[in-house]
């Protein structure tokens, strides 16, 4: 039992800006629940609260990876909303032409298009950069302006719509209470299996596996969470198919960073590039590939945007990239490069989402979430920092 | 009750020291940590005047002792006393620059001056004379060439730091410390990265303070630095003085033996190797710095290795060896003419992944900032060159890894409480194993190490030389640098002496000697 402790205060310890993260949103969200006499918490809020932060939650996850390698990118909010507004005018003009009665067909072909141009565009971004040595800040501020440009052009100042009912679907639906209990079961399901899958690998290797009890309390408290969630969404719509989505590609993303060369290298050439250098990591390619990263969740990130709003719009995408920024450095990553989660990045969001439904709930003028999500974000920076240091 | 019990036989203390004049005296000092003893009831004493040395492994205290010094712990952090200048020294954490208002300097082992700023302006960065509107040049550069003339430092004030070579950005720091009238200087490692002929000139700095009044402690693992330096000599180990006393009393091995705790008998390890078949083979390779092609970095270089030789590089400092190294490696210089052949056919040289693949390795030469990522654990540092062979399918095949990094780590005898510690928690012994470590795993048949023992202590240095005996009877080909005299001579079976970018000869064992080396070494 002992080793159980000391297994768990290491792991305290060593994830313990993680911890400290999660703790602050559960502090928000019991603030708010109580300004709010507990509408905050109530089913429609909480499942419109993981619906709006799903948009710039895929940008963010793109940018820890970015950051890690200590690069940094402007562009993405621009480039979203220059997705968004390229899937609704191929839904509005090319479509509705050529293939105006195949429902499924034109909401595939409007994905395939916005997650294509959104690599496509980080692809010259990422050759820029890392092939070019021109500075990452340089090359996506300048992607933005040529993405603000490049709305206007393609929008010509209006608004289009992007409604059909199945594309729609993609940022605005649901499943069915039945379905999301077996989804959450099969999740869990899943989980108890690859538990037992890397204890008999370790086994196999020769190493001691974490005493039973430990993976136990681990998986029924996921299981706890994953039910209550459900719970509250299906009292509600049911869970929403964007966060699934989201989850889904949080979760590939946080095992390309962690199980993959890739994402090894990326924290590498972060830490030290010339270390990385010398150690064989070819720099210039594998900076390349994360911005190639950031691209596809750029291109994901506008799809669902369009369809979340319905329409792309002049203004689609204005300050995600700084949102997305936020979100990552909330949940830990370094501005240095070398050290941040995707999971971090995911629970960062989530505290943005939560303040700013809370401040909404509450009727604070918008100026003035501005001025308080400005300070929150300064203020638990600096929180990080003194806890570092002091700790 | 200003003098409460206690203080009264600190009080008889003061009045002995100020008649043995003693400037500095440390009393009882221990400090903690959680589980560790860094100072354990530390009490030596350092007389106005004198060059005192300090020397012990790695872990040993003097780090400890030296922020102790610097007020980094202050005073009320650690228990014992501090008696300077006849009254209790009492640091506090706020300001560093309390301890340079006591008259206490540090010149660190890495260098802390802004390149891209004149020699004046670095000495007073900070504390800049300032007339009504800004800052006072001519006082400033007046004032800092008057300290550079006193002590004979031969530098302009005018220069700018980056066009200094080390040794004479370090006597800028002397002069700064100088400059904020130090009472006591003390030098942390302060020839780690000098020449033997800049060493010299060092020593012959310090003579100079030594006859203006100012107090030095110097810190060394060059124990032969101490004994031509230093009147007094304490040895740390473990946190607890071994020994403070004249250096006339003391010998090498004494030194040697107080600091490891062991009788030494030698400091070469023995081997019992035979050099196989030539394997890589230089021919007048000359290269080009890449940011500068005026600049001849490798001006005619030409040598053979065999398998399971230990092939000695020596040289002083900007004879070109690093960048001879880095240039084979395929990270540093264009080779502009010349051949490289490996098994007698010629290879090319692009890049350190290509290298790599031709089992050729490098050791840099600093470790901190070429060798490893400080900031990730030593299992991820040992697996970055090796990712490949633990890949399949773009997964990291994370049970393969740990069991690959475990077994050459315990063949290393790294020590660290597990393999998840970060890298910048180990000594620089244990950090110089990982770098080897990450290159050992990758196989290689040649393996190039700089500088290998630059800034480690003696016990460290034995076990890496040890190593690279065994290493080199396993058959693999080994390139050593190093800056050490004894060191070059004690380790390798043959010896390249460089000069100004030129191999000027290959000497073999029988025509190995101190003198015959450094005048090939300057006589070009």
């Amino acid at each position: 039992m002992s080793s159980t402790m000391s297994y768990l205060k290491q792991q305290l310890k060593k994830n313990f800006q993680t911890y400290a993260i999660i703790l602050a949103m559960v502090v928000i969200w019991i603030l708010f629940s109580f300004l709010t006499e507990g509408r905050y918490i109530g089913p429609q809020n909480i499942s419109n609260l993981f619906r709006q932060m799903v948009i710039t939650s895929f940008l963010a996850v793109g940018m820890v990876l970015i950051m890690v390698t200590g690069n940094i990118d402007l562009s993405v909010g621009k480039l979203a909303g220059f997705v968004s507004v390229i899937v609704a005018r191929f839904q509005a003009d090319i479509w509705f032409n050529y293939i105006p009665n195949h429902e499924l067909l034109t909401t595939a072909f409007s994905v395939l298009i916005g997650i294509g141009v959104g690599t496509v565009f980080e692809i010259i971004q990422g050759y820029l950069t890392a092939y070019l040595n021109i500075p990452a800040f340089i090359v996506t501020l300048g992607g933005s302006w040529v993405l603000s440009g490049g709305i206007l052009i393609i929008t010509e100042g209006k608004t289009i719509p992007a409604n059909q009912p199945l594309f729609s679907v993609i940022a605005q639906g649901y499943l069915s209470p039945t379905v999301g209990w077996v989804v959450s079961a099969l999740i869990i399901l899943f989980s108890i299996f690859s538990m037992l899958k890397s204890r008999r690998n370790k086994i196999k290797y020769g190493f001691k596996p974490l005493p039973m009890v430990l993976e136990v309390i681990r998986l029924v408290a996921l299981s706890v969470l994953i039910a209550i969630y459900v719970a509250i969404v299906n009292r509600y719509n049911g869970v929403q198919i964007p966060v699934m989505l989201l989850a889904v590609t949080a979760v590939v993303m946080s095992y390309v960073s962690t199980n993959t060369p890739v994402g090894r290298y990326a924290y590498a050439i972060g830490g030290n590039r010339e270390a990385a250098r010398l150690s064989g990591v070819n720099i210039n390619k594998n900076v390349f590939k994360i911005f190639v990263l950031m691209g596809l969740m750029c291109g994901i990130s506008g799809v669902v945007l369009a369809s979340y709003v319905g329409y792309g719009t002049i203004a689609a995408g204005q300050g995600y990239e700084l949102d997305a920024i936020a979100s990552t450095v909330l949940g830990g990553t370094s501005t240095l490069g070398g050290v941040g989660t995707i999971f971090g990045a995911i629970i960062g969001s989530l505290i943005m989402a939560s303040l700013t439904s809370g401040l909404q709930m509450m009727n604070v003028p918008a100026a003035w979430q501005y001025v308080l999500k400005g300070i929150v974000l300064v203020v638990a920076v600096y929180a990080d920092v003194y806890l570092k240091k002091n700790r | 009750m200003v003098l409460s019990a206690p203080v009264k036989p600190l009080f008889i203390q003061r009045m002995k020291n100020m008649l043995n004049d003693i400037i500095l005296d440390i009393r009882n000092v221990t400090k903690e940590f959680p589980g560790v003893v860094a100072l354990d009831d530390v009490s030596f004493q350092i007389k106005r005047g004198e060059i005192h040395g300090i020397c012990g492994e790695n872990g040993a205290g003097k780090s400890t002792l030296m922020m102790i010094m610097k007020g980094v712990y202050p005073w009320g952090s650690y228990s014992g006393d501090i008696i300077y200048e006849g009254k209790e020294l009492k640091l506090e954490n706020r300001s560093i620059r309390q301890a340079s208002d006591e008259g206490i300097a540090i010149v660190y082992q890495e260098l802390t001056l802004v390149p891209n700023m004149t020699v004046g302006e670095n000495v007073y960065l900070g504390r800049e004379p300032r007339t009504s509107t800004g800052i006072n040049w001519n006082e400033l550069f007046a004032n800092t060439q008057q300290i550079l003339d006193k002590y004979h430092l031969e530098i302009d004030a005018n220069e700018l730091v980056k066009n200094l070579g080390v040794g004479k950005m370090q006597m800028t720091e002397i002069a700064k410390a100088l400059s904020e009238n130090a009472k006591i200087l003390i030098l942390d490692e302060p020839t780690s990265a000098l020449s033997e002929e800049e060493t010299e000139r060092l020593m012959g700095i310090l003579r100079v303070l030594k006859s203006h009044g100012v107090t030095c402690i110097y810190i060394t693992h060059k124990l032969s630095e101490l004994f031509e330096i230093a009147d007094t000599v304490t040895v740390l180990r473990d946190g607890r003085v071994i020994t403070s006393q004249p250096t006339k009393q003391l010998n090498e091995e004494m030194l040697i033996g107080h600091m490891v705790g062991r009788k030494m008998k030698e400091r070469f390890p023995k081997s019992r190797r035979k050099p196989g078949k030539e394997i890589f083979e230089v021919q007048d390779l000359h290269a080009i710095d890449p940011g500068d092609s005026t600049q001849n970095v490798v001006n005619g270089v030409s040598f053979n290795l065999r398998e399971g030789e230990i092939l000695g590089i020596a040289g002083l400092m900007g004879s070109g060896r690093t960048e001879l190294v880095s240039t084979l490696f395929g990270e540093y210089g264009k080779i502009r003419s010349g051949k490289v052949l490996l098994d007698g056919k010629e290879i090319e040289i692009s890049s350190a992944n290509r290298s790599m693949r031709n089992g050729i390795s490098l050791v840099p030469e600093d470790r901190k900032k070429f060798g490893l990522v400080l900031i990730q654990s030593i299992q991820k540092n040992i697996s970055l060159a090796n990712l490949d062979q633990f890949s399949k399918w773009y997964k990291i095949d994370f049970m393969a890894e740990i069991k690959a990094t475990d077994s050459i780590a315990e063949k290393l005898a790294i020590k660290a409480p597990s393999l998840s510690v970060l890298c910048e928690t180990l000594s620089g012994g244990n950090q110089q194993k990982v770098v080897i470590a990450k290159w050992l795993l990758s196989d290689p048949r040649i393996l190039i190490m700089d500088d290998p023992t630059r800034g480690i202590d003696v016990g460290a240095k034995y076990e890496i030389y040890k190593l690279m005996n065994e290493l080199a009877e396993k058959g693999i080909a080994i390139i050593m640098i190093s800056s050490e005299m004894e060191e070059v001579i004690g380790m390798s079976d043959r010896i390249m002496v460089m000069c100004e970018g030129k191999s000027m000869a290959t000497l073999e064992q029988n025509e190995f000697n101190q003198e015959r080396i450094m005048a090939l070494a300057t006589g070009c």
